[in-house]
């Protein structure tokens, strides 16, 4: 377990940002716990074995105490750096991401169960969308209902999906909750 | 004496009414009094009358044989100063004491003689009010010919003064004239004038054709030097022509057509046509060249306003349409309302010109924002407003443009098919396109032929007229960026002048919101963008330049949510697109409204378009604008809060998880999400946490001094999410913040009646308290001495008790003693009769 270096640090912050926007700054300020403590504790990120954790300052102290090889996991894990040095956000960042989105796309019920299935968003599924995505950047999967399904990237802009045909691709699938039953043991 | 002292001397007002002797009535005690003192009275009969009337009348030191000359002289003067005196100001005789200045001038109290009083009073009851130059908007004939006759009248009592020969680039036969007149004196030349411009109307009106060629005198007479005179004149002109044009635009026959030979009856029509046409363009060229003259201007903008809007399909309606379009930002309030109301008549009534003109005429505007850099007044978009477009026309258009295509496409089919076929039919070929040929010429003369509108030219007027307005549009809306973005780089250089920087802005957006089913979809993506950045504040970037950035009103950037939204609402709605930043700003704008300032409506229009209409909200968002409201609506005005209640509810109706609202148990439970505390200071409706709170704003609320907000307060707080009952709701916003407006003044003086009533009331409780204390006073003066009596009673019977105790003490420490002293004795025995034991043992 070690604090991410620069160059890790810009990655994650970049794929952050294609998310959140600005909100990205209420993830790193983010209060760690609440009550009357003068000094609510802050959040940040861990790297330990290629994947990147999203952690409490006081657990951090605390899990300095077990030996490296020992520590399975600690906090959210929120994405795993690829051999090619590339950062992944995985399923479990979700609710960090959901939280804090700024693009949205709501998808009907009916085209629900496909997206947890690892599909595509496509165009006839889609039920609402945020104004000004552009294309590329990082969208949240909700279901009408509110609830996060999933994330994604944007394959066209708000603007281009009104003439898309209703088997366009609207959002790239990257990761959704179905991956919890689909890929447990990688998780 | 002469000139040089009357310049100095002010003459006095004209001496009182003379009276003769004989009226004079003497009463008794004045000749009794002259009689008891003669002495007195003595000096009367030694006046010396002679001089006294010569000190008076200023003749005192002139010789007796010059006197003659000298009244004489003096009549005269007297009558030109009259003369004079008699346009611009006029003395009062009555009332005119003179005031004597520091610098020991006097001034007479003069006021400005009535313009045409006796005018009016000549022509009496029957015609409507106001001068010659007004009012003549619609006439009829009749009223036509009477204004004819007064303007004759006018011209009459104007035509005292004297007028200069005529120019000298008249006809040799009116130059005649002329000379003639020369002989006349002003009066009778004036009078003339005016008979001939009344007389030569009413002959043009009667029958124009015989009588055209009396346009050019007509026209003579309106370039005359005197103001009045021609005002008379154009006025007189604009009537004639405004009968005479015919409903067709005139032609001027070519040099071939001349040559031909024709009939009496044309070549009278041909002449006819001519004169009018040059007459009118004399007669357009006179009044532009004029506008620009001060006291011509509210005249000829109103002479050429008239014209447009009478006969807007004649020639050189260019010419009038670029004066009136100039006009529309006049400084002067009447000329800029006329010029409004012709050009949205012409853009109502497109019938009579059949478009050409609406075109024309928003080309123009166009243009004219362009030049000015959109610094102009708000009435120059306004009038985009009473365009209409008429969509059946693009509908129908479609399937023909599609059939085009088809047709196009069988062409094509056509051509690859015929080359092989075209050796062998080479005939059948030829056969066939002349009849093609000869069908098309038929068409094309029944096209001719036939009145009705050719649709396709109308179309293209149509998309003209389009493109021309959403040029304009979007040319505003880049202009206040541009403006914005250059005071947010210069800071807080230039607010104070920012309010007013965008005049045209608010009509543009009224425009678009208006016309936004009719914008290209290719555009829209620009304009959301622009219209983002508007309601941003001008802004997109945060941070320390926000404040600085707030160059547009709380009204403008609403408006501007607003728009966005109807042009989502238009076009998009096939796809439900989510504009989130627009909500966001809707959501900072709520704290930023204030009621004098803003319009309570344009918020009530947003409220309704953006939160109401909408079909679904994330369950953070609306909780969080269902708080918002709440709490705006605690403190603001009752109209503003009842449209915000009602938006509230209509919100709750629709999200039955914002119901946990209000539970009175504050955190939310397992609903409120990742953000466990209500920030009120967020910026973003999803980040405010408001899940976590309670709407205790309504519990407020429901006590509200206003009985229709406390109702919709205790209603709200009545749909728990306990029994979940469909909800209807009636109210929009937009009605219930403009009833409560409209009532608001009733419900004032209802609370002022109902607080004197109160007064009244607290007036009887105040005299039934001083009735009852006075009975207190009383009762209490009477049973004094029983009340001494009693306090005396309880005295005693504490004391009796504080005795009784002490006596109890005693008592018990008495019989204590007692009680020892018999133990002590019973000790004492038993001890005796043990020592007597013990003696005995020891005896024995």
């Amino acid at each position: 377990m070690r604090p991410l270096d620069e160059a890790e640090t810009t990655a994650v912050f970049e794929k952050l940002f294609k998310f959140t926007g600005n909100n990205l700054k209420n993830i790193v300020e983010n209060p760690s716990h609440e009550g009357p403590d003068p000094n609510p504790g802050r959040y940040c990120f861990r790297l330990h074995k290629n994947r990147v954790y999203y952690v409490s300052e006081s657990l951090v102290k605390r899990a300095t105490n077990i030996a490296r090889p020992k520590l399975v996991s600690l906090g959210t894990c929120i994405g795993k750096f690829t051999h090619g040095g590339k950062f992944h956000l995985t399923i479990q960042a979700l609710s960090l991401v959901a939280a804090n989105a700024r693009h949205k796309v709501w998808i009907k019920p009916t085209s629900e169960m496909s997206f947890l299935y690892g599909n595509h968003v496509l165009k006839g599924g889609l039920g609402r969308i945020t104004d000004s995505i552009a294309p590329g950047d990082g969208v949240v999967v909700y279901s009408m209902s509110d609830v996060p399904l999933g994330f994604g990237v944007a394959a066209k802009s708000t603007q281009d999906c009104r003439k898309l045909d209703p088997n366009g691709i609207v959002v790239l699938h990257q990761s959704d909750i179905g991956e919890y039953l689909r890929m447990e043991d990688e998780l | 004496m002469g000139k040089k002292q009357k310049q100095k001397i002010i003459l006095p007002p004209e001496l009182p009414p003379e009276i003769l002797e004989d009226e004079i009535e003497v009463s008794d005690e004045d000749l009794q009094f002259v009689s008891e003192n003669r002495d007195y009275a003595g000096f009367v009969s030694r006046l010396d009358t002679h001089s006294i009337t010569k000190h008076v009348t200023r003749v005192a030191d002139v010789k007796e044989d010059d006197l003659e000359a000298l009244y004489e002289k003096r009549l005269r003067k007297t009558s030109v100063v009259k003369e004079n005196e008699d346009k611009g100001l006029q003395l009062d005789p009555v009332d005119a004491l003179p005031v004597k200045t520091l610098d020991g001038k006097l001034y007479y109290r003069t006021r400005p003689k009535p313009e045409n009083g006796g005018d009016e009073n000549e022509v009496g009851g029957g015609e409507k009010g106001g001068g010659g130059n007004e009012g003549i908007i619609k006439l009829t004939k009749v009223e036509r010919r009477a204004k004819l006759k007064k303007s004759k009248r006018e011209a009459k009592k104007e035509g005292k003064k004297l007028s200069k020969p005529e120019e000298a680039e008249q006809a040799p036969q009116v130059a005649v004239l002329a000379e003639v007149k020369e002989d006349l004196t002003a009066e009778e030349l004036f009078e003339s004038k005016k008979c001939k411009l009344a007389e030569l109307g009413m002959a043009l009106l009667a029958d124009p054709e015989s009588n055209i060629k009396s346009l050019k005198e007509m026209l003579q007479i309106a370039r005359d030097d005197n103001p009045s005179i021609s005002k008379l004149g154009f006025l007189s002109l604009l009537a004639v022509f405004k009968d005479i044009i015919p409903g067709y635009r005139i032609r001027l026959p070519t040099e071939k057509e001349l040559e031909m030979k024709v009939s009496k009856e044309i070549k009278k029509m041909r002449f006819y046509e001519s004169t009018l046409l040059s007459a009118y363009k004399a007669y357009l060229q006179k009044l532009i060249a004029s506008e620009k003259q001060p006291v011509f201007h509210q005249v000829v903008v109103r002479c050429i306003c008239n014209l447009l809007d009478a006969v807007p399909h004649f020639n050189c309606c260019e010419i009038l349409l670029e004066v009136v379009v100039r006009n529309l930002g006049s400084q002067d309030v009447v000329v800029r309302k006329l010029c409004c109301a012709t050009i949205k008549s012409l853009f109502t009534n497109e019938g009579k010109h059949g478009g050409v003109a609406t075109v024309e005429a928003v080309r123009l505007i166009a243009n004219h924002v362009k030049v000015n850099n959109c610094q102009l007044h708000p009435d120059f978009v306004e009038v985009f407003m009473s365009l209409s477009f008429d969509e059946d026309l693009q509908r129908r258009e479609v399937p023909d443009d599609k059939s085009k295509v088809k047709n196009k496409k069988n062409n094509k089919r056509k051509s690859i098919e015929e080359p092989s076929q075209l050796q062998q039919n080479e005939r059948k070929k030829n056969k066939k396109e002349l009849m093609l040929k000869t069908r098309k010429e038929v068409a094309a003369e029944y096209k001719a032929a036939s009145l009705a509108p050719d649709v396709m030219e109308k179309r293209r007027m149509q998309t003209e007229t389009i493109s021309a307005v959403f040029e304009t549009y979007f040319r505003i809306l880049k202009h206040t960026m541009m403006f914005t973005a250059v005071s947010s780089e210069a800071n807080a250089s230039s607010i104070g002048g920012a309010s007013g920087a965008h005049p045209l802005l608010a009509p543009c957006l009224k425009g678009l919101g208006k016309f936004s089913h009719l914008i290209d979809l290719d555009y829209i993506g620009d304009l959301m963008n622009y219209l983002k950045r508007l309601a941003g504040g001008g802004s997109s970037n945060d941070g320390p330049s926000q404040k600085n950035s707030n160059h547009l009103t709380v009204t403008e950037r609403l408006r501007c949510c607003i728009v966005a939204f109807r042009v989502m609402r238009n076009n998009l709605d096939a796809l439900n697109v989510d504009l989130q930043d627009f909500f966001v700003q809707l959501y900072n704008l709520i704290l930023e409204y204030r009621p004098g300032r803003d319009q309570g409506e344009v918020l009530a229009e947003a409220l309704k378009i953006m939160l109401c209409d909408d079909r679904q909200h994330d369950m953070q968002k609306a909780a969080a604008f269902v708080k918002r409201l709440a709490t705006f609506s605690l403190s603001i005005g009752s109209a503003e809060s009842m449209a915000a209640l009602v938006t509230l509810k209509n919100l709750l109706q629709k999200n039955i998880k914002c119901r946990n609202l209000l539970e009175n148990d504050a955190g939310g439970g397992s609903v409120s999400g990742s953000i466990s505390i209500y920030q009120p200071y967020a910026m973003d409706p999803n980040l405010s946490g408001a899940l976590a709170s309670v709407l205790w704003e309504i519990n407020l609320l429901s006590k509200h001094y206003h009985p229709s907000i406390s109702t919709a307060a205790s209603s709200i707080a009545g749909m728990n999410s306990a029994h979940n009952q469909v909800y209807h709701a009636i109210l929009s916003p937009q009605q219930a913040f403009m009833d409560l407006l409209l009532e608001r003044e009733s419900f004032n003086s209802k609370s002022d009646t109902q607080k004197s009533s109160s007064k009244r009331k607290r007036g009887n409780g105040t005299s039934i308290l001083a009735n009852t204390e006075l009975s207190s006073n009383m009762s209490g003066s009477i049973d004094e001495n029983e009340v001494s009596k009693k306090l005396g009673d309880h005295f005693m019977l504490l004391r009796n008790i504080k005795e009784n105790e002490r006596l109890r003490d005693e008592l018990d420490r008495a019989t204590l003693s007692l009680h020892l002293y018999d133990e002590y004795k019973k000790q004492k025995k038993t001890a005796s009769t043990k020592t007597k034991k013990c003696k005995k043992l020891l005896n024995a």
